[in-house]
């Protein structure tokens, strides 16, 4: 598998405000790939550009091969795009703008009608067919969007913040219909500031952040950026821990006890804990409970970039 | 899936506006009522008024005018549609789909262009009807067809103004101001020979499209009205070339410049 998408050095200026800024990204075929970054770091601008909607200022994007710049039409022949904002009319109904868009991007009318309401019904939103657009819920009007991808089936398919506004079930029911993309071996680009999301979703994450690149990998590989990414949990049976152990266990990583609990920061967490744990017979120390928990995302997202993710 | 040809794709850009129509519902009425005022009192009041002092029978040349009036209103109407789907992101939309960009601006001038003709084409019949002109088949054809031309130069020089602008509050002052301007600056509802009198008007009014096509629309059903203004020939191929050249520059845009973003 080549790379679907190849970001070549790209910049997007609006006027002296610099939106994104010498960005270089491959996205592989076939993968679902996450641009994870807060309101207004760059996301939607380097997904607009992928889909031909914005222009680059310098540098250029290639699509399968195609670039965004000198073949902008074949692009948009490979890429479809659900809007971060639903693109649609207060008045427009959900029914006649999907069948004009199955239209446009190459269904016959009686195609048309059938994929529509395949994809309606897959959605769960049949029964909105005919309501006009403010009639409409948020998470609703996100699925709209979504929907106009999934008729389009084209190799390349971006989703912008695709389940923000939708509620907690709906948004299990759209990761499983996305992670089916990848199965038809669509790649699938989605800018989001869900950590959850990014994690349940994507095979690997681009952390993007005032028009940056600052990090990219899959998630165990961003994680494994933090110093002492892996946090070694130890219980231990009568609570007594004599000094040489804490040496002992300072040659795995950072170490820090609290009432009777052993907490070793360490990188590759899987790989040391048999060592420990030999390490504690060697003291005919039992270990009641021992856990490895990794850091989330968003300490990752914190430390990469010195930011939270979300205010709240 | 994916091969189809730009024609097709034209025709389904077209239909994006003929598909909004029904939501101009509001609009229409505002049209409607304007025009059942204008025909039912004013043209009347007016033609009576103008024939006690000069002899001339204002009450055709009234009519006319009002339908040009009529679809260069409906067609700068289309500046304001197009400014709310800026505002809504349509346009966004619109640049992400797999057309060609000149496909995607030719089939949404003529969709609007279409629409306009729509709007007024009803009213245009009962004016005909009105002046007894419906029988003249042939001169409804030709006036029909240079509606439509005359419409796709309007539509052009609004979608480019709205491009300019990309704002929805400037684009309403704007319009708001030359809507009215224009209409008063050209032959709609004076005679080229009167407006000569004042001569500053007078050469606001030759290069005003309005009046071209205004005046082309009363030689073609009132032939004798060639007496009072320019050359028919040299009108029809002004409002020709404004809706061509236009038109191309308009592709021009849409395909080196345009893209989303910087809507105020």
């Amino acid at each position: 598998m080549g790379n679907a998408v190849e970001i070549m050095g790209f910049t997007k200026s609006f006027g002296k405000f610099v939106a994104v800024e010498d960005l270089n990204l491959s996205i592989r075929e076939g993968e679902i790939f996450g641009l994870l970054g807060p309101n207004g770091s760059g996301k939607s601008t380097t997904l607009l550009t992928i889909a031909t909607v914005y222009k680059p200022t310098r540098g250029d994007i290639y699509v399968l091969g195609h670039s965004v710049t000198r073949e902008d039409y074949i692009v948009r022949k490979l890429v479809s795009i659900a809007f971060q904002d639903p693109k649609a009319m207060w008045i427009d109904k959900p029914i006649e703008l999907l069948t004009w868009h199955a239209r446009v991007v190459g269904y016959s009318s009686s195609e048309a009608k059938k994929v529509v309401k395949e994809v309606l019904e897959l959605l769960g939103l049949w029964e909105h067919r005919n309501k006009y657009f403010y009639q409409l819920s948020g998470g609703t009007r996100k699925k709209i969007e979504l929907a106009k991808v999934l008729i389009q089936k084209t190799p390349v398919m971006i989703l912008d913040e695709p389940t923000a506004q939708v509620d907690v079930l709906s948004k299990h029911a759209l990761w499983d219909v996305i992670r089916s993309l990848k199965k038809d071996g669509r790649t699938v680009i989605i800018a989001t500031n869900d950590m959850f999301e990014a994690e349940r979703v994507c095979d690997r994450v681009g952390i993007i952040f005032k028009g940056k690149l600052r990090a990219i990998g899959t998630i165990g590989e961003l994680k494994d950026l933090i110093p002492s990414g892996d946090v070694i949990e130890i219980h231990v049976k009568d609570r007594v821990i004599n000094e040489r152990v804490v040496e002992n266990l300072e040659e795995f990583g950072l170490v820090k006890i609290s009432e009777g609990v052993i907490k070793v920061y360490v990188n590759k967490g899987e790989e040391k804990v048999i060592d420990i744990i030999d390490m504690f017979r060697k003291h005919d120390i039992i270990i009641d409970k021992l856990m490895i928990k990794e850091p989330s995302l968003d300490d990752v997202f914190t430390y990469i970039t010195g930011a939270k993710l979300r205010e709240d | 899936m994916y091969k189809k040809s730009d024609l097709r794709d034209l025709s389904n850009i077209i239909k994006w506006d003929l598909m909004k129509l029904k939501n101009q519902k509001i609009f229409l009425a505002m049209r409607l009522s304007w025009f059942i005022v204008q025909i039912t009192v004013f043209a009347r009041v007016i033609s009576l008024i103008v024939r006690g002092f000069t002899g001339f029978d204002y009450f055709e040349f009234y009519l006319l005018g009002i339908y040009s009036s009529l679809l260069y209103t409906s067609s700068i109407s289309r500046g304001y549609v197009l400014a709310d789907e800026f505002d809504s992101g349509i346009v966004e939309y619109h640049l992400s789909l797999p057309v060609k960009r000149s496909v995607l601006v030719i089939g949404r001038i003529l969709g609007s262009a279409i629409s306009a003709l729509l709007f007024t084409l009803p009213m245009m019949f009962v004016i005909l009807i009105i002046l007894k002109l419906i029988t003249m088949v042939l001169e409804i054809i030709v006036s029909i067809i240079t509606a439509f031309l005359f419409s796709i130069g309007v539509v052009s020089f609004v979608v480019l103004v709205v491009l300019r602008f990309k704002s929805g509050d400037a684009t309403d002052i704007f319009f708001g101001t030359i809507d009215a301007l224009l209409i008063r600056l050209s032959s709609v509802f004076y005679p080229l020979p009167i407006i000569a009198r004042i001569a500053p008007y007078y050469y606001v009014a030759l290069v005003n499209p309005i009046t071209h096509f205004s005046d082309f629309i009363r030689i073609i059903f009132i032939p004798e009205y060639v007496l009072y203004t320019l050359n028919p020939i040299g009108m029809v191929m002004y409002i020709l070339a404004l809706a061509i050249g236009l038109l191309v520059l308009l592709i021009d845009y849409y395909e080196k410049k345009l893209e989303a973003g910087s809507w105020k």
